[in-house]
């Protein structure tokens, strides 16, 4: 063998030759390095194994949520308002997305949106937000979702589904009424009934949706899945199905809310539309037929979150849109008052039916004079023509013989001053004065000048038009004083019914049947008889009783002077019409508001109440009883 | 005679150590199944099928070399040495750039650099047996084997194969602790090593792997990005928890969260499918096929054949500590293949040339 030792220590074998010493350095090294992999294998299997396989398992396993639709809203016989369609959408699941730029660049492009703009959007969430998907797109037309969903497996991190989304069938018709949804917000989500909602939840924000939350909201199922690196699915874990949520059967007739929401729209097109407030009732049952609040919103805007630009037009428009006039509106009652007074008074035995009382054409107290409308005076009226014609000296008279506070007193008793109780939120309870509240709230004493104006509605009252249509029901139904409702029945998603509303009494009119008896002829009156100031609302063969109304915005002085155009559109008068009918077996009473009309309850209101009694005659005909109606007017006979 | 095994050394062949490999190399083929499954049933990929025909030659290879008494690669280190720098050279001007490095040959079959560690050993070791280390020899000594490694390192720098860099550097220190040289001469190759690694730092390493550097530093720092593959090979590795989630059943493998998975964390999959425990046996087998071979250079009858071992030794330890490090969270992450389990031909070619040379050196114990 080749030998070049020069050194015969190193000779001989050649494990003698490199020290096995310096071999055993090695091998000690070799086994360190190998006791070092061993104990990090043990921490990472067996003392962080268990954090770390559940990580894994948040690598593979997806849950997608099963959004359960939201229940459907139909009207008396069934026909759809609110329903769910299915709405396209691409979300971006922050933790799978490896190489952001790319996808972003690949969806701008369909999408048609900057990469920048989609990339601020789904942002550098932390923690579990990272597993959260991010809406980029809510709503996507299906050529874009498809050109989405085929591009899909070159973009890691997006995914795309179909879920249920809010639609309004008639746009903005009962807009009120329905209400909105939006995103549950933060300040919800601290709230108790909201403890099993998660962040970026629907819920229902104002009207129906919000009171029928938790009825229509259904519940969400899910779904486990496997996908891979790139977001494929692989396979299905497990799946719980959602349910949807409950059907809503509303008392609503869509034709009467139809005709009522036309009503209001000019046909002149150099006249904007009116705004105001109707309310139909059905006065047997508390059941609402129709209920209008103008200006309205396309509550379609919300479904999908309303976009700021939007929102701020609502809230800034003068108009004030959003609100739901015909329940939280609060307006003097005018005229519609009348009856109240004229019901106090005949109850207190302050008047008969048959006393008359001269107007002159305007009443004197103290230095001051109140004026009737009618500048000539009426002359010496009864009750029945002061009704029907609307006699403010007659009124003025009864009022100051009454005084406020047994007016007060009747006033409550009809239902004014207190919540109707309707289901619908942000119910106003409007405002009936008395001499303490005027002492508490005032810190003055009251005048007996304002008795005056109280007794024709004006003044300090306030009321809101279903207060107005709650309180004729109940002249119209023999006294019931009925709680408005909104549900016919709640079922579920397949029709099972699970509750059936029923007519509510909350209390009784405080005066006797007789009275209402005169009431009602005298309201007969004003719609059929000659001179009536409701001639406007009659419908051919029915029988209908109404009074009219006119609410002073701001005081005479203001506009002293004026014509009528000459007066600002904010500072003219509303106008107010109620009416039920038949008057004998009444099975409608509607009231309309019009706001700044600038003429009386009888011009512009009475034709829109007349269109919804109309269109509820043409669908319930019946034999004219015109004929009869002397009959039973003679036996006196009120409706049960 | 060049080719030749007598009947001595046929019945002095080292069983032992060929079993601890060839189990390796079964294991290696089982986990390589499973982290190129497809997904289609009882199908075999493309890679495990190319990987068995490396197999198959590498052991036609490995056959030849076991023909050839060790003491003739002595003779002829000098020549293997000068040709493993030429293909060096080759690669660099002839091979396209791919993943920004010029290391591959033959459209990415071959990589040379894989073969430059084998013939550095060959060659080191033959400049120790024929200049053994006199007493207090200072660090003079070192001007040689540092002249000897030194090019090839360099080519290896210059293909901008970092990983490879480094392991062929190491598999040269491997013979350090052969050097006698004084306390103050330690110190001094430390302060040079120091030296070496910041200049490393800033001329050698691009902003990426910097970048890795960091990301192993601090590994939830950005796990979406660069610190995504230490970060899921971590989450492989304890997900796998005592016993492992069973072969072709490991979601971090089967869905394609770990990264590079048949190569570079090929043994992240083993420690998810097959557990600590099975990790442990892979290890143990690997630490005793390396104690094995330090066996063999103690037994070995000249100090060439001692010396050759070692150093081969060091061509199989360093890839692989370097490789589970880095798999384990332990070390950067370095494009270092885990020798037998990570699919590609040269690194198992060279693999089995190590593990040729070692049987030659063991079952030519008693020749002489």
């Amino acid at each position: 063998m080749n030998s070049g030792y020069r050194n015969g220590r190193l000779l001989g074998s050649g494990s003698q030759e490199i020290s096995s010493a310096r071999i055993g350095v090695i091998a000690v090294a070799i086994m360190l390095a190998f006791l070092t992999f061993s104990l990090r294998l043990f921490q990472l299997q067996i003392v962080e194994g268990a954090d770390l396989r559940s990580r894994s398992e948040q690598n593979f396993v997806r849950t997608i949520r099963l959004e359960a639709p939201r229940g459907d809203i139909v009207d008396r016989e069934g026909r759809v308002l609110a329903s769910t369609r299915p709405a396209y959408r691409v979300q971006i699941i922050p933790n799978e997305l490896h190489r952001g730029d790319r996808t972003f660049r690949a969806l701008s492009q369909i999408l048609d949106e900057a990469p920048g703009e989609l990339a601020r959007r789904v942002g550098q969430p932390t923690g579990r937000r990272r597993f959260q998907p991010v809406v980029l797109r809510g709503d996507l037309s299906y050529e874009r979702f498809v050109q989405v969903e085929s591009h899909r497996y070159a973009l890691p991190g997006v995914v795309t589904n179909i879920g249920p989304r809010r639609h309004y069938v008639e746009g903005d018709l009962a807009a009120h009424l329905l209400g909105t949804i939006g995103e549950v917000g933060t300040r919800q989500l601290a709230l108790p009934q909201f403890s099993d909602y998660d962040a970026g939840e629907i819920v229902g924000q104002f009207g129906l949706e919000s009171q029928l939350e938790a009825h229509l909201r259904g519940r969400a199922g899910g779904r486990n899945l496997v996908v891979d690196v790139a977001g494929r699915e692989i396979e299905l874990l497990d799946e719980i199905k959602p349910i949807p949520g409950g059907r809503v059967v509303l008392t609503l007739d869509l034709d009467l809310q139809r005709v009522a929401e036309e009503a209001f729209r000019s046909t002149d097109p150099e006249v904007p539309d009116h705004m105001g407030a109707l309310v139909a009732i059905d006065p047997t049952s508390g059941e609402i037929l129709a209920l209008v609040s103008l200006p309205a919103y396309d509550p379609n805007s919300f479904a999908g979150g309303i976009d700021s630009q939007t929102w701020e037009q609502l809230l800034s428009d003068p108009w004030k849109p959003l609100r739901n006039r015909a329940l939280s509106g609060e307006y003097a009652p005018g005229s519609t008052y009348k009856a109240v007074i004229a019901a106090a008074g005949l109850a207190e035995g302050e008047i008969t039916r048959d006393e008359e009382i001269t107007c002159p054409g305007y009443y004197r107290m103290g230095r001051r004079i109140y004026r009737c409308w009618k500048r000539g005076g009426h002359g010496r009226v009864a009750m029945d023509v002061a009704l029907k014609e609307s006699c403010d000296v007659y009124f003025y008279n009864l009022g100051v013989r009454l005084g406020i506070d047994r007016i007060a007193h009747y006033a409550r008793g009809f239902g004014f001053g207190s919540l109707t109780g309707i289901h619908l939120g942000a119910e106003k309870a409007g405002l009936v004065p008395t001499m303490e509240w005027k002492r508490r709230v005032k810190g003055e004493g009251w005048i007996k000048g304002e008795t005056v104006s109280a007794a024709i509605g004006q003044g300090y009252n306030l009321v809101t038009p279903l207060q107005i249509a709650v309180a004729y029901a109940a002249i119209a139904n023999g006294g019931r004083v009925l709680r408005p409702q909104l549900v016919k029945r709640l079922e579920t998603w397949d029709r099972e019914v699970l509750e059936i509303i029923t007519p509510e009494e909350r209390s009784r009119l405080p005066v006797s049947r007789e009275i209402l008896e005169i009431l009602r002829d005298g309201l007969i009156a004003v719609v059929q008889g000659e001179h009536g100031t409701g001639a406007r609302a009659r419908v051919p063969g029915i029988v209908v009783a109404g009074k009219s109304g006119t609410t002073q915005v701001v005081s005479l002085d203001l506009v002293k002077g004026l014509e009528p155009e000459e007066i600002p559109m904010r500072y003219r008068d509303h106008a107010l019409f109620v009416a039920f009918a038949p008057a004998m077996a009444p099975e409608i009473v509607v009231v309309a508001l019009v706001e700044h009309a600038g003429m009386g309850g009888g011009k512009v209101a009475a034709p829109i109440v007349q269109k919804v009694l109309a269109r509820y005659f043409e669908k319930h005909p019946r034999q004219p009883e015109v004929e009869e109606t002397s009959v039973v007017l003679a036996q006196g006979s009120l409706p049960r | 005679m060049m080719l030749n095994i007598d009947r001595r050394s046929l019945q002095s062949f080292d069983w032992v150590f060929f079993s601890i490999a060839a189990i390796l190399v079964v294991f290696a083929f089982v986990n390589l199944t499973s982290a190129t499954n497809s997904g289609v049933e009882g199908g075999v990929s493309d890679i495990v099928r190319r990987q068995g025909m490396v197999v198959a030659l590498c052991s036609v290879v490995m056959l030849i070399i076991l023909t050839i008494d060790y003491r003739h690669f002595e003779r002829f280190a000098p020549l293997i040495y000068v040709a493993s720098l030429l293909s060096l050279v080759a690669t660099l001007i002839i091979a396209p750039e791919t993943r920004g490095a010029r290391a591959w040959l033959f459209e990415g079959r071959f990589q040379p650099s894989e073969f430059a560690k084998v013939a550095l050993v060959l060659v080191l070791a033959r400049h120790f047996h024929r200049n053994p280390p006199e007493a207090h020899a200072g660090l003079r000594q070192l001007i040689r084997p540092i002249l000897i490694a030194a090019p090839p390192v360099a080519l290896i720098v210059a293909q901008k194969d970092m990983g490879v860099a480094l392991l062929t550097l190491l598999v040269a220190i491997t013979f350090l602790p052969f050097v006698r040289i004084t306390g103050s001469a330690w110190a001094l190759i430390a302060v040079a090593g120091v030296g070496a690694m910041s200049a490393l730092w800033s001329y050698g390493l691009r902003p990426y792997q910097q970048q890795r550097i960091f990301d192993f530093l601090d590994p939830e720092r950005d796990p979406l990005s660069s610190g995504y593959q230490a970060m899921q090979s971590r989450i492989a590795i304890g997900a796998g928890g005592m016993f492992g989630r069973g072969w072709m059943e490991g979601t971090q493998t089967q869905l394609r969260f770990l990264p590079t998975q048949h190569t570079d964390f090929i043994f992240s999959v083993l420690a998810e499918e097959w557990g600590f425990v099975g990790s442990i046996m892979v290890l143990s087998l690997f630490l005793a096929m390396l104690l094995w071979g330090l066996w063999i250079a103690t037994n070995s009858k000249d100090g060439f054949g001692a010396l050759l071992a070692v150093g081969l030794v060091g061509t199989l330890f360093w890839p692989a500590a370097i490789n589970i490090a880095m798999v384990l969270g332990l070390a950067p992450v370095i494009g270092v293949p885990l020798p037998l389990f990570s699919y590609g031909g040269s690194a198992m070619l060279s693999a089995f040339i190590s593990l040729g040379l070692l049987l030659n050196i063991s079952m030519r114990r008693y020749l002489f």
